[in-house]
């Protein structure tokens, strides 16, 4: 069918959808099986099968169904709260507390995270030296290991790691979920910038201090995760600004506005990864032909990628991170994911199907450890 | 860490220091340590009681953060570069060095926060310290501008220069805060 025509679907049979969902269906297999299946433990056993199972239907229900978001979200959100039990069980079961006390510093016993990476780019540079006392190469959340991951993901996804590859974005994005209508709908275009100038601050002041400062004092995922130990008055006002901007700009704001307020408003890293878009070969586009400007996109947009002018011209900014909301919203299949040098509304369906692939692909592998882990920890709970 | 967004906000003329510019920044170098001498003079002289040296600071920083907050929200504010008057100086030579000192002694909330942080330093080459900080923060803004003088133009770095304005703002407010309810804060 032309991809043109108002009729046109991405849906597909339920065969066809099972034939595209095989290459996932091994890889994950391989993966998190490690190629042997093991069923001495059968506790885990059935956790790395409900994993392996979860992460495949989803898959195959956005072949079948023709959504994006919706399926991917469901992921993405299991993946944060399952990172942030992962994260916590294992600090209680190393430390027996979520916080992290000076000794743990100077052992450089902190779990690393991506956020992390803006703040270590201009130390490293000048000092040859990584401002974050965690280990490089240590098996549990290393800095080489997140380092690639992340540069990996980033050149090839651009802002799309920060929905297919984040593990605390599905934090806001489960709450941007909550209403159906927002209560305030008219937000200043200006505050998208925030994010910059938050990894301006961030920057200079971690290259003066050599000092991680957003980690220090801004990170509101410290909620979530782990925490200075609160033994004075600077310690008791850090984790009051954690725990205030997680309140703000992770549950209260994307409850009232349906928009991913952290990760619009606050993430530094989510602004290199805006920069990454540029070089990246994945994007969104915009039939004109088919679009009839009805702005149901710019509605849905959760990060302030879309407005109607850009609508208008056919534009999609650098703000995107292809979460795909804006294509299940498209009554005329109007907006979809293309290649860059492709001409918009040609190879919709090849596009959507090796995007959906390598993003989907990044999150099921970056994800499962962890959802594996906590699942075996429910079950462990009940039995 | 101040300066360096403020200027990026701001909308004075520079493209004077394309001739001149170690001119320029070398005068600005000399006000600002003469700035940290005096300020550190003025702390050791009038902060001398401990209770005094921790409270005063911590509510100049409120005070100052406040106005530079201010300055990132306030739409209206006079455009006009204060230096205009050293367009008078008949010889050349002595304008970068004019223009230096002028922009050094632009007493905006930035050079109040500073001059706070100087006063409320143990010791010389403590206060010394800050204002090199302070002086390569806000000398980096003018090193790609013989270059790249028209990035300023831009709407969206002017966008972003005012939103870091105000958010160094609102961290010196805390940072204030911390201080008067008895917190030591490094850095």
């Amino acid at each position: 069918m032309d991809n043109t025509l108002p009729g046109f679907s991405l849906r597909k049979s339920f065969g066809k959808s099972l034939l595209y969902s095989l290459p996932m269906i091994l890889i994950t297999f391989v993966f998190i099986s490690g190629g042997r299946p093991d069923f001495s433990d059968p506790l885990s056993a059935i956790a790395s099968l409900a994993t392996f199972m979860l992460v495949n239907v989803l898959y195959f229900l956005m072949h079948y169904t023709g959504k994006t978001d919706r399926f991917r979200a469901v992921l993405f959100i299991i993946f944060a709260l399952s990172l942030s039990f992962t994260l916590i069980s294992n600090m209680v079961e190393t430390r027996n507390s979520m916080s992290f006390s000076q000794a743990d510093i100077l052992e450089c016993k902190i779990p690393f995270c991506h956020l992390v990476i803006p703040m270590m780019i201009i130390p490293a540079a000048f000092t040859k030296s990584i401002i974050f006392p965690g280990t490089i190469l240590g098996s549990f959340a290393g800095i080489a290991s997140m380092v690639v991951l992340w540069l990996v993901a980033t050149l090839v996804l651009g802002r799309g790691f920060c929905s297919w590859g984040c593990f605390y974005g599905g934090w806001d994005d489960g709450f941007s979920r909550l209403r159906k209508k927002p209560l305030l709908k008219k937000i200043n275009d200006i505050w998208k910038w925030m994010p910059f100038a938050v990894l301006l601050m961030v920057s200079l002041t971690a290259a003066l201090s050599l000092v991680p400062t957003y980690c220090d004092w801004i990170c509101p995922f410290k909620a979530v995760t782990e925490f200075e130990e609160v033994t004075s008055v600077e310690s008791a006002v850090k984790a009051g600004v954690f725990i205030s901007l997680f309140a703000g700009l992770v549950v209260v704001l994307p409850v009232m506005t349906r928009k991913r307020t952290q990760c619009s408003f606050l993430c530094p890293l989510g602004a290199i990864n805006t920069l990454s878009n540029k070089i990246t070969p994945f994007t969104v586009k915009i039939d004109k032909a088919s679009c009839t400007e009805c702005f149901k996109c710019v509605a849905a947009c959760p990060l302030f990628a879309l407005n109607q002018e850009g609508i208008k011209s056919g534009k999609v900014s650098v703000f995107c991170s292809k979460c795909g909301k804006c294509l299940d919203v498209c009554p005329n299949n109007a907006i979809h994911y293309g290649i860059k040098g492709v001409p918009s509304g040609t190879m919709k369906k090849f596009s959507r199907n090796l995007i959906l692939f390598v993003s989907f692909l990044f999150m099921a592998v970056f994800a499962s450890g962890s959802i594996i882990i906590t699942v075996r920890g429910l079950l462990d709970l009940i039995f | 860490m101040v300066l360096f967004p403020y200027l990026m906000s701001g909308t004075a003329g520079v493209k004077r220091i394309t001739i001149d510019l170690s001119f320029f920044l070398l005068s600005r170098m000399v006000v600002y340590a003469f700035l940290a001498v005096i300020s550190w003079y003025l702390g050791k002289t009038f902060l001398t009681n401990q209770v005094v040296r921790e409270v005063v600071p911590g509510i100049l920083y409120i005070v100052f953060a406040m106005m530079l907050i201010w300055y990132a929200v306030d739409r209206n504010r006079q455009k006009e570069c204060p230096a205009k008057f050293v367009t008078t100086v008949n010889n050349r030579k002595l304008i970068p060095v004019f223009l230096g000192v002028v922009n050094s002694l632009g007493f905006c909330p930035a050079l109040f926060l500073i001059l706070t942080k100087g006063a409320s330093e143990g010791s010389l080459s403590e206060s010394l310290l800050a204002f090199l900080f302070f002086f390569i923060g806000s000398s980096l803004w003018f090193l790609p501008l013989p270059l790249a003088g028209k990035l300023k133009k831009k709407k969206v770095f002017e966008t972003i220069g005012i939103l870091a304005t105000g958010l160094a703002g609102v961290i010196f407010v805390i940072k204030g805060l911390t201080i008067l309810i008895g917190g030591k804060i490094n850095g």
